[in-house]
Parts: C-alpha cells; structure tokens; sequence
C-alpha cells in the first residue's frame, strides 16, 4: 500500500467508515496492515454497527490481492470462521485486478453485510440460519450490531 | 610459474587486473565451490568468501572442496583452507555470517571490483542485488535448479537488477484438495507434511503455511467436517505411547475418514472414489517386509512396507517428543525437516498409504525428499558450468565491457547446451533499481526526523509538501504523519546502514531516491546533525506508470515467460526453463554466441564468444 492511496483515502473517503495503517510501538506505520472500520449501511439490519477489518497487504501486492479479515470474526454467511472475508474482488482467481482500491473494497464489503452471496458459503452457522430461517437469522444480526455499535 | 604464463598467453594484459582485482563471493555452496576454485585458478589476486552454512554430509557429491571430515565445519572457512592451495599466493578473506548483517553494509561492498552471488534463496539475492546497486557494484548473479543454469550481470543504470522482473512465489493448495480430493502424489506429501505430522507432533492445522483456506468457498460443509477430523485426531495424541498409538491413528486417517469421503457422493462423480485400507489385514503381511526397509531411499516401498515404516517412524517419533517435553515444559513440538529422517519417514509412508487409498501414485523417500522439502536436485556438473561461465561474464565485466556481456542459459532440453541473449536496459519502473541514490551523514545521538524532513529533503534537495519517508519496518514520515518529527531517528528504528525511501507525492513527482545511513566522517559539527554527501540528481519520473509484474514485451523475447527464478521448485514436476533455442534465431538476427555440444566433433566443445 502506498502513500498515494493513503492520500486518495484522505481525501475522499465514504462517511463513517475508517481505514488506517497499523501504528508499532516505535510510531512506524506498518503499510502492509491496515486497521479498518466498515459500517452497517442506513436502511439495513446491519445499520448501526461498526465492524473492524484487518486488511493485510501480501508481499506481491497488487498482483495479489489484500487480505481481509474481520476482528472478531463476524456472523455472516461469507465469513469463514477465522474472520476472512470471501468476496470475488478479493480473490486471486475471480474478480480482483491491481487497480482495485480500498475505497472499493471496503463498499464492497459493506453492501455484502445485507446482500449474502448464498452461492459461496463461508460458515455453516449463518448461513443455514440465512437459507432455513430468516427471522432468527436476522435476530442475530441485530445482536451482532448491539455488540459492535458505531460510536 | 608454467600456469601464469598460459594465462597470460590466453587473457594478454588482462591477466595484470585480474591479479589486481578484489572480488566478493557469496555462498560457498555448489556453485560457490566451483566458482571459488575457477577464480583462482583464473588468477584472481582477492577474493572474499561468506557463507553462514555448515558443511552437511549431503553437500560431498557436488560441493567438492569438502570431505567426510569436514562435516559440521563452516563452509567459507573450509572452502578457503581447501582452495587456497589451488593458488597459495592469493589472498582469500572467509567469513562465516550473513551477508545480510549490519557490518556488510555499502561501503564494504563498494571496496570489490566484482560480486558474484552463487546463492540459493531469494531473500539473501534480493539484498545482495539491492546492495551493489547502492555501492554501485557489478554483479554476476546466477543460480541452477537441475540441469538448468542462468548467469545475469548486474549493473547499475546499464543493465536490469535482478528485481527489474516480478519473480514467481511457492505454490498453495487449496485445503480441500489437500485434505479430501488429491489427485496427484504432492497433495499426499502436502498432506502427510502439512496436516497429518503437525497433528501428531507439532502445533494444530491453522498454522500450516502451505493450505490455502481462502478457496474452497462453496464447500463450506466439508470444511466444517474437517476441522471435526483434525479435532478427534488430536484425541488421538493423548494415547501416543501406547502399544495401540500406531493403529489408532492408522484406523483414525487411512479408514474412517476415507469411510466418510466415500460417503460425499457428488465428489467421486468424475474421479475414482477412495478405497479405505484394514490395518489388521495389512499387519499380518508385515512378515515379509525386509528389516532396514526406511534404509531403501530409492526403491518405491509397497503398502506392507509403508506400513512397517509407518510404525516404525511413529514409534520412533513419539519417544522423541516424550523426551523433548520432559526436558522442555511440555510445549515441545517436532516440526517437518527434510533432514530429519523420523520425520521424513513418517512423510513419506503417510503419503504412500493415502496415495494407495486414491490410486495415485507412489514415490520413493528420496523422490519424497524433494517434493517436501521443495528442492530440486543440484546437479554437479550444471554447477560446474555456470561457475565457469560466470567468470568468463565476469572478465567482461573487469573491462567495463557490459556491450558484450550476456544473460546465459543453460539448459539440457534445447537444441543447444547453451543459449544467451543481450542484456536488458532497466526497466524505468523497477522499485529497487530506478532510483537515485545519497548517502547521509547521521549523528545518531542527536539528528531528529525533523532534521532530515526540513533541512536535507526540503532546504537542500527542494523537496515540496508532498512527499513520504519510509524505512524496511515501514513509513515514518508523510504529511498526515507529523508526530513523528520531533523523535530521533534512532528512536523510529534507524541506525547505520539503514535504508530510507524518500518517494516525492508532488504533482510531478521525480524518482524514488533512496538514503543510506553512514557514520559520520567528521566530528559532529554544531549546526547540522545530517549532512548529505553530495547532491545526487533525481530526475522525473518516468510518464504512465504501467503496472509493474506485466512482462515486457519488445520484440526480441519475452522476458516474464523466460526468466523463471531458478530457486523457486514447480511443484508439479515441469521443468522450470522450457525455453528453446530456436527464439533467439526465429527473431531474425541470432546476437546469441552459443556453445555447442555436438556429439559429430567427438564431444568437443567450439567456444563461440568474444
């Protein structure tokens, strides 16, 4: 990740949402790791919450794509257990191209909380509650939010 | 003396700054090896050896300059001993270290004429390639990976680094196929490596590097059901020592499992389902296996074979590990090592039990060998050659005579031996090599990233607002990162030797430029606390960026397809060099100067070089 795109970010970013690069102890920035914060969308069960990311930058970025891993993990159908998010632009094989920012990432992530991809299940537990019961499903959603509000 | 007088006749005046030269070898290893005595034996007056290796036992058949009783002893050390009597009045300096350690630093490198690198990973080239550019050092880098061989010279602002092409990174499995669909012998070694022995012995499944669990999305269910398996398998360990221990785990891995793999029925559509093995059958044909059979490390054991390895090895293995963690705290674990023979014995007769199981092939423990420990064999005479070319490279290079200094293949395949091509210019957009290049003066005490920001970057080097500073453990300076300035450099992680990246953000920005940190020459003055040794010239960048792991293409070769990093093993057994010597000639002008190992000329080899 480079200066440029964390001027890009600084510049215009999406409301409510953050993105920054890990800070060590000595006050290094780490710009291979990123510390992110994805708001639930206004409108949707996931309104309220504010969900945090890591995204970590591999050595060959970009012809790699980042990694995406929520902290804590996250109940959702294209969460697998560790937290890793399973989106297209974020694979390798699939949909990611080095142009990609994280701007663009990280709306895609956010319109994926409300929009599930029932195609590419990630872990079991949300997504048969998504397939077999909506009602708990979006229950539980709430109580996701409770526990990761937005301040 | 009769051998100084043919090199004088062969190399003419030449032979006066050969003997005048002072060179640096890195890596003391199978080319090293070669290499040291061919430098030598070419009347090189200087050279300097580094290697942090020890001497293995499986380092005698190619690695000539060592024997049995050198065993343990450090390369460079050795290798200077054995080769000094080749030529008792040149000076070899050994070291036994890491060429990546702080007192190598740019100044050191900037005393050779000439640095060869005869290295094997990537890491150690990388830095090596960095630090001669900064020193403004030739490089002659090569590598072999069987019977292929590749020399490259290096030079700054002439020729392509060594990172002016992306380089190819290992290979991951998807777990899936690792764990429930091999179809090929590496996906029963991943597995025997990667799952099964860390299992038993070492730390849980999450941490093996080589699965890949980011694929495999529409098999959410299998993957649950594996981690199911990992977890009772671990139940398993808690019986390690007793008499059962072997079975348990055999019935564990070999047949229930399998049982439930049968059982997801859509897989085995397209391919043959697994058949799951009885450990009680196969222990009653244990009678014929042959005491010693873990010894066979070419023959392709049978399963009863497997099998009395496998028990063996597992034996073997737990008594070790009851023994660690009674000495140690109990957290003691036994990782794979492809040197460590109970390990690779257990490897090896897992992967050939689950090969058994899936129809698929099995390999011997030194095919084994290979594939786990991702080496390709080292081939004596490969090193030998591109120990040899690389000097004749090298003579080039002496006479400052990079026209003619070449990018040598070598290869067993092609219709020639040996195929090379001109060298590249730079690619404009390489990160590591187009840049400008200072040094700075630092006083560690006192210098503060102020200093540098304000009075070298902006006052004396006109640098704008826009503009980031960062070192290897990442960015300390850039306009949203202003409380760093007060800190002292030392206290951001900077001290000798440290490279600093100052990339220019401004409209038109102007080319990375990259800082070195050097002690100071003089005692530190009052006003300034860094002082740049000379105002280097940044020019612009260059226009559109193209995105840089693009190969480029321009009309004599392809580059990204031909230039394969030699240390990086492929996996599926392909050769990694399929290049043929007919590009160079269907490109219209044949500027390659090849050797050729003609068998009609009785094996004579016709140098074709200037």
């Amino acid at each position: 990740m480079t200066f440029a795109q964390r001027k890009q970010w600084r510049k215009d970013h999406p409301f409510a949402f953050y993105a920054k690069p890990h800070r060590t102890a000595q006050g290094v920035l780490d710009m291979k790791r990123w510390e992110c914060g994805i708001p639930g969308k206004k409108g949707t069960i996931w309104e309220g919450g504010l969900f945090k990311l890591d995204v970590h930058f591999p050595d060959e970025y970009p012809t790699k794509p980042p990694k995406c891993k929520f902290v804590p993990a996250l109940f959702h159908p294209n969460v697998y257990p560790s937290g890793t998010v399973c989106l297209s632009i974020l694979n390798e094989d699939e949909a990611w191209k080095p142009a990609i920012t994280i701007k663009q990432i990280l709306l895609g992530i956010q319109d994926l909380l409300d929009d599930p991809n029932p195609e590419s299940p990630a872990q079991a537990e949300a997504y048969n509650m998504f397939k077999k019961d909506r009602v708990a499903y979006e229950k539980r959603v709430k109580q996701v939010v409770k526990e990761n509000p937005a301040i | 003396m009769t051998r100084d007088t043919y090199l004088k006749r062969s190399l003419g005046t030449q032979a006066n700054r050969i003997r005048e030269s002072r060179v640096l070898l890195v890596g003391a290893g199978g080319i090293g090896c070669e290499l040291l005595k061919n430098l030598l034996l070419t009347g090189f007056g200087e050279i300097h050896v580094i290697d942090l290796d020890t001497i293995d036992l499986s380092n005698l058949n190619r690695q000539f300059l060592f024997r049995p009783e050198h065993i343990k002893k450090p390369k460079a050390l050795v290798a200077k001993d054995v080769a000094q009597k080749f030529r008792p009045s040149a000076k070899i300096e050994a070291y036994h270290a890491n060429i990546k350690d702080s007192n190598f630093d740019v100044d050191w490198f900037a005393t050779f004429n000439v640095v060869f690198n005869a290295l094997d990973n990537l890491d150690a080239r990388r830095h090596v390639n960095k630090m001669c550019l900064a020193a403004d050092v030739p490089l002659v880098e090569s590598g072999t990976t069987g019977f292929n061989g590749q020399v490259q010279v290096i030079k700054r602002n002439v020729t392509e680094c060594y990172d002016c092409n992306s380089k190819e990174v290992p290979k991951t499995f998807p777990v899936c196929t690792i764990r429930s669909t091999p179809s090929q012998p590496i996906h029963c070694i991943v597995w025997a490596k990667s799952y099964l022995l860390p299992e038993l012995f070492g730390t849980s499944e999450a941490d093996a590097e080589n699965l890949d669990y980011s694929e495999d999305a529409d098999n959410v269910q299998e993957l649950e059901n594996l981690q199911r398996e990992a977890r009772a398998l671990r139940e398993i360990r808690q019986s390690m020592g007793s008499a059962e221990f072997a079975q348990k785990v055999f019935d564990k891995v070999f047949k229930e499992d399998i049982d439930r793999l049968r059982r997801m029925e859509d897989a085995w559509k397209t391919r043959k389902a697994p058949e799951p093995l009885d450990f009680r059958e196969l222990e009653e044909t244990l009678s014929s296996v042959e005491p010693g059979i873990s010894l066979k490390d070419q023959k392709v054991w049978t399963i009863s074979e497997s099998l009395a390895v496998f028990k063996d090895s597992l034996d073997r293995l737990s008594n070790r590990l009851k023994t660690l963690q009674a000495s140690k705290d109990g957290s003691a674990v036994i990782e794979f090592d492809k040197d460590d023979v109970d390990t690779l014995d257990l490897v090896t007769a897992s992967a050939n039990l689950r090969a058994a199981i899936f129809g698929i092939e099995r390999k011997s423990k030194f095919d084994t060998k290979q594939m786990a420990g991702n080496i390709i064999p080292a081939i004596a005479t490969t090193n030998a050659m591109t120990a040899g070319l690389c000097v004749l490279q090298a003579l080039k290079v002496l006479k400052g005579d990079y026209d003619h200094a070449k990018m040598v293949f070598l290869e067993r395949s092609g219709a020639r031996a040996l195929n090379s091509e001109k060298l590249n210019p730079p690619n404009p957009h390489c990160p590591v090599c187009s840049v400008a290049h200072a040094k700075i003066e630092v006083d560690l005490s006192r210098a503060t990233l102020n200093d540098l920001v304000e009075d070298v970057l902006r006052t004396q080097l006109k640098y704008g607002e826009e503009f980031s500073i960062s070192t290897e453990l990442g960015l300390i300076y850039d306009p949203d990162l202003e409380d760093n300035l007060p800190k002292k450099l030392v206290d951001l992680g900077i001290k000798t030797s440290t490279f600093l990246t100052v990339i220019d953000e401004d409209e038109q920005p102007r080319v990375n430029l990259q800082l070195i940190v050097v002690v100071p020459s003089a005692p530190p003055s009052d006003e300034s606390t860094i002082v740049l040794n000379r105002i280097p010239e940044i020019p612009r960048k260059p226009q559109a960026p193209t995105p840089p792991p693009e190969p480029e293409t321009n009309g004599i070769s392809n580059l990204g397809k031909r230039k394969r990093d030699v240390d990086e093993s492929e996996l599926n057994g392909d050769p990694p060099t399929k290049r043929v010597a007919s590009v160079s000639i269907s490109d219209g002008v044949d500027k390659a100067h090849p050797i050729d190992l003609s068998e009609a000329e009785g094996g004579a080899i016709l140098i074709d070089d200037d």
